[in-house]
């Protein structure tokens, strides 16, 4: 599954976000999620996709953000 | 003691029995046993047990993100206290009364929780827990979480007293609307600790009962002979306690009225009950209803079952009863429902509200060859017609030797 794919899937079965809000461009905060519930996010990517978000990362506003950041991250772990 | 009249208008389980208190009672009272052999922890590590554990599933009545910060106590008492707030129709459009308090009781918080966050430190090797943790750990988290689902703006307070944890709560939130401090109050207790590295630590202690050649449902066995212990339970139970005043302008029903409570400490040992400090437990809940020994009919007995806790109880019984104690009738719903820990106190007081209720003493389970030391009317089978019962105490005694116990009058 896509980092994107993974996100959206989720945004919309654990946290209850409505699929027809989520685009790359959507912010978290815009879909309903606060500061924890990003932490808690992140942690659902790391255990997904076996990688570790560095703490001073971790601050992420849109989608887009966060899917290129797992990227970025599955790339340097040579995946 | 003199103040405010306080009833139960409200009643909601999340129970071994099931959620209905209607028809968890009349279970009890058939002498159904809840208890079963169920496989607990991991494949490598895990061990069958004798557990009341509940296949409990929230389904659409907690939002899915909600769920995220709650424990499964925290969820437990939150469907049982919606259970409550409907039965007693204070609930509007998914919200109970502002002003009311909430009482709670809870030993342990979210174990299964802290058991995660440790296993990933252990075995994981990281210092990089879940965000969540600490806010689904904490004992006041149902408390909590009762204010939040059903904005609840009152003080919210937890008592943390192991097996006597909800009793108290109880007690203190009659306290708080008979002194004037509260017209309603949401009183109980959650507790949901059957995570195998809290029924290993449960085994380590030596008070967990061996099945009976009979089946699991026989194994807990208070008062008789052959007991060999306690069996663990797991859920929530909710009461909302609301003055004469308040309940009378809105025309509830009263299931039952809340008339004294009493607690002590026996400062003795751990582990270990003391007569003494069951004893004053009971005499310190009547003197505060002002009510004479021989008006109690029924007494649900916290006894667990355990080889050593059950005569201590009875003799407490008979000491602060004196000749009285041969006419009442105790019993011990948990050799049915199990031992909820800190939220068994909350599970039997509703069930001594509904004996009172229906005139109806539930039984003791197994009770087959009465142990010479536990000779009071222990109601061995199946229920039993009380066409006079008036008032019932329920008792609670935690380790650590804090004694509660309750009064309850017909309504």
């Amino acid at each position: 599954m896509t980092p994107y794919a993974f996100l959206a899937d989720v945004l919309s079965e654990k946290y209850d976000v409505d699929p027809d809000a989520i685009s790359p461009e959507a912010t978290l905060t815009e879909l309903g999620l606060d500061s924890l519930t990003i932490v808690e996010l992140l942690f659902d990517v790391e255990d997904e996709f076996g990688i570790e978000v560095p703490e001073e990362r971790a601050s992420l506003e849109t989608l887009a953000e966060a899917v290129a950041l797992v990227e970025e991250l599955l790339k340097a772990k040579g995946d | 003691m003199g103040g405010r009249r306080v009833f139960v208008t409200g009643l909601g389980f999340v129970s071994p029995h099931g959620e209905d208190p209607a028809a968890v009672f009349e279970r009890i009272c058939l002498g159904e046993s809840a208890i079963r052999m169920v496989r607990s922890g991991t494949p490598e590590m895990g061990t069958d047990v004798l557990l009341a554990s509940i296949d409990f599933e929230p389904g659409d009545r907690i939002n899915k993100v909600d769920r995220l910060f709650m424990a499964r106590a925290a969820q437990m008492a939150v469907v049982a206290t919606r259970n409550a707030l409907e039965d007693s129709g204070l609930m509007a459009e998914g919200h109970g009364p502002e002003e009311a308090g909430v009482f709670m009781g809870c030993g342990l918080g979210g174990a299964e929780v802290l058991q995660r966050s440790y296993s990933i430190y252990f075995e994981r090797r990281t210092r990089r827990g879940r965000p969540t943790t600490v806010p689904m750990i904490m004992a006041s988290g149902p408390a909590s979480q009762v204010c939040m689902q059903f904005g609840i703006y009152g003080p919210a307070h937890t008592y943390s007293i192991a097996c006597a944890s909800s009793s108290v709560a109880i007690g203190e939130g009659f306290r708080s609307i008979r002194d004037g401090y509260a017209d309603v109050v949401i009183a109980g207790g959650a507790e949901a600790m059957l995570n195998d590295g809290s029924v290993a630590a449960w085994q380590a202690v030596g008070v967990i009962a061996k099945e009976h050649a009979d089946g699991a449902g026989a194994s807990c066995r208070p008062f008789e002979l052959e007991r060999t212990g306690l069996v663990l339970g797991e859920g929530a139970a909710t009461l909302i306690l609301e003055s004469e005043q308040r309940a009378a302008a809105r025309g509830a029903d009263l299931l039952a009225e809340v008339v004294g409570f009493g607690a002590s400490s026996d400062a003795h040992k751990l582990t270990e009950p003391s007569v003494d400090g069951q004893e004053r437990a009971m005499r310190n809940a009547l003197e505060d209803a002002g009510l004479p020994i021989d008006v109690v009919g029924y007494i649900n007995a916290h006894a667990t079952g355990t080889p050593a806790g059950d005569p201590v109880e009875i003799e407490a019984i008979k000491r602060a009863f004196g000749a009285a104690a041969q006419a009442v009738a105790v019993s011990s719903t948990k050799s049915m429902h199990g031992h909820l820990v800190g939220a068994s106190g909350a599970l039997e007081c509703g069930i001594t509200a509904l004996a009172l209720h229906r005139r109806r003493i539930p039984p003791t389970a197994n009770l087959t060859l009465p142990d010479p030391a536990c000779d009071l009317d222990c109601v061995a089978g199946v229920g039993r017609d009380a066409p006079d019962l008036e008032v019932a105490l329920s008792n609670s005694f935690a380790f650590g030797g804090s004694n509660a116990t309750l009064v309850l009058r017909r309504a």
